[in-house]
């Protein structure tokens, strides 16, 4: 038994993709199934349904990138000559029979409507058809129908056919005004639930700038920089403030938050305070340079503790990061050869990366300053 | 002694302040509006007002409205300002409308009472991060420089150098260390500075203020 392919509608496809679908599921011609369709749709409007059934329950071949779906059938456009005809012949019934011409009436406004909604739906996400086909099939279909139901008013002003008249009319109208209010209808809605979220955010952010963040400040600076409940309540203040101030901002991985993000944990783990200071513009990080940085920082945090400053600054052909402890002080000099955190993770690290690490004493001779330093290429 | 009086509507804040401050500090008083704040300086003059930014009460500008209806008083109380915030940003508005300094309320009662005494004797307080701001705003890393000393939309060479060194967590005394100059030096330099902060009309200055304003 050969396997049949899946029952899938291409993207891009004459109407609705229905036909080639089937063909190619059924092993038969596409010529073949449309005959069937069109056969089948003029005796008893059968084929009709069918069509419409398996257009609405054929799922479209799936694709990550999903391209809008094409039609190549100008379906408004010849539902908008459909109703042009239509509304001539209307013109000549009016004058003899009654059945005809409220036949013709609805024809035309199903057929008219039908272009609009059409144009106003499946139109709208589909590159084939332009702005100014758009225009013209809706400016058509308007002019239509206006001039349909006046007419149909003044030489048949009775019954049936008047109220017919009124909604061409009114139709006609709505026709113009419909992507109008369509468009304005959806951006308020948009713009409604926009302000309303922002509302309530502002709100809760004023509420925690008030109260928590005044509360975590207090219980730092009352429990001593490096305290454990210091570390703690200074976390859940950056936590907190991140997401009140930076909230839904995009997060760009630049050094700067990244250094900013490492010392957060690295605080995490030790009595230590990290303060960063990032002056200039910073592209992407260069990964030996932050590595490099990561190991200084855990190393102020591990053997000297207390206050840390990170200072970084970005020029057009170097970037400096400068990171400093209060601590005993450390010299290349009485660094035990053993010790691989400073030999190999920062000087030797950065001298790969084409940089260079000093390690020197405090202005004032104690704690360690440790100077990254590393040119960047200009291009 | 020095008198101070505590602006800050968080009377938990105020209260922890209070008693953190060291003896050489004397309070005069709280006050926890921008009204009250203003009613209070002009009654007793203090020394140094240490002034929260955020501020209920008033016209609802804050800290700043708090130093703009006090500016007649600004050659006998000086002020410093205190944010919850550590983005220099936030500051720079009361900065602009005088305050001669600021300070995160993460700070010790050690460091606020030095940045007191500071600010008492007619020193500017900058933190690294404020330090960071500056160099940033007056370009800097980009190469800008003054090319006289009273140019007020750039910073001299010196006070680049004396802004970098501060910003890299140095204090006043080791900055004048490694630079060979004295702490009144290094003073000199930092006012010279926060003059400039103040008095600027450098384009990230005041559209930054702008947009403030207009928010």
């Amino acid at each position: 038994m050969t396997t049949r392919p899946p029952l899938l509608r291409e993207r891009s496809a004459l109407l609705g993709g229905v036909s080639v679908a089937l063909a190619d599921h059924l092993g038969w011609s596409v010529r073949t199934v449309r005959a069937v369709f069109v056969v089948s749709s003029v005796l008893g409007g059968a084929g009709a349904l069918l069509y419409l059934w398996l257009w609405a329950l054929v799922p479209v071949v799936p694709d990550d990138s999903a391209p809008a779906v094409r039609r190549r059938a100008p379906v408004a456009a010849i539902l908008v000559g459909v109703g042009a005809a239509t509304a001539i012949v209307l013109s000549t019934a009016l004058a003899g029979a009654d059945t005809l011409a409220t036949n013709a009436l609805i024809v035309v406004v199903l057929s008219l409507g039908g272009a609009v909604a059409w144009n106003l739906t499946l139109d709208r996400t589909d590159p084939d058809r332009s702005r100014e086909y758009a225009l013209w099939v809706r400016g058509l279909a308007a002019v239509i129908l206006l001039l349909t139901g006046i007419v149909t008013l003044l030489s048949r002003p009775a019954a049936i056919n008047a109220v017919l008249g009124v909604g061409v009319v009114v139709l006609g109208i709505a026709v113009v005004v419909a992507p109008r209010v369509v468009t304005l209808w959806t951006e308020l809605q948009a713009s409604q639930t926009a302000r309303v979220r922002e509302e309530q955010r502002a709100e809760m952010a004023a509420h925690l700038h008030d109260s928590v963040l005044q509360t975590l400040a207090l219980i730092q600076n009352r429990a001593g920089a490096s305290s454990e409940v210091a570390r703690i309540a200074r976390a859940q203040e950056r936590e907190l403030r991140d997401w009140l101030f930076t909230g839904s901002a995009p997060v760009d991985a630049d050094l700067a938050s990244e250094l900013r993000e490492i010392a957060a944990l690295i605080e995490l783990d030790y009595a230590v305070r990290i303060d960063v200071v990032a002056v200039g513009e910073f592209g992407p990080s260069p990964v030996a340079l932050v590595a490099a940085a990561r190991e200084a920082m855990l190393n102020a945090a591990r053997h000297a503790g207390g206050e840390v400053s990170v200072y970084l600054e970005s020029t057009v052909s170097a970037i400096d990061i400068f990171i400093r402890d209060r601590g005993p002080g450390v010299t290349l000099e009485t660094v035990p050869d053993d010790r691989l955190g400073i030999r190999e993770s920062i000087i030797g690290r950065m001298a790969r990366a084409g940089g260079s690490a000093t390690i020197g004493a405090g202005a004032d001779g104690s704690g360690t300053e440790i100077h990254l330093h590393l040119e960047v290429p200009h291009d | 002694m020095t008198s101070v009086l505590i602006v800050d509507d968080h009377s938990i804040f105020r209260s922890g302040l209070r008693a953190d401050l060291d003896g050489s500090l004397e309070v005069l008083g709280e006050a926890a509006t921008v009204d009250d704040a203003v009613a209070q300086i002009a009654a007793l003059l203090p020394e140094v007002v240490l002034l929260d930014v955020h501020l209920p009460g008033g016209a609802g500008g804050g800290g700043a409205e708090v130093l703009r209806r006090s500016a007649a008083l600004f050659d006998r109380v000086r002020f410093l300002a205190l944010s919850v915030s550590d983005s220099a940003e936030d500051v720079v508005g009361v900065i602009r409308a005088g305050a001669r300094g600021y300070i995160t309320k993460g700070s010790s009662g050690l460091e606020v009472s030095r940045a007191v005494a500071a600010v008492a004797s007619g020193d500017a307080v900058f933190s690294p991060r404020l330090a960071g701001f500056v160099l940033d705003a007056f370009g800097a890393v980009t190469g800008e420089q003054a090319a006289t000393d009273d140019e007020l939309d750039r910073l001299s060479a010196r006070e680049q150098e004396v802004m970098r060194l501060i910003a890299r967590g140095f204090a006043y005394k080791e900055v004048a260390a490694s630079l060979f100059i004295s702490v009144k030096t290094v003073e000199t330099h930092v006012s010279a500075v926060l003059r400039k902060l103040q008095l600027s009309s450098r384009h990230e200055l005041t559209a930054w203020a702008l947009e403030r304003k207009l928010l």
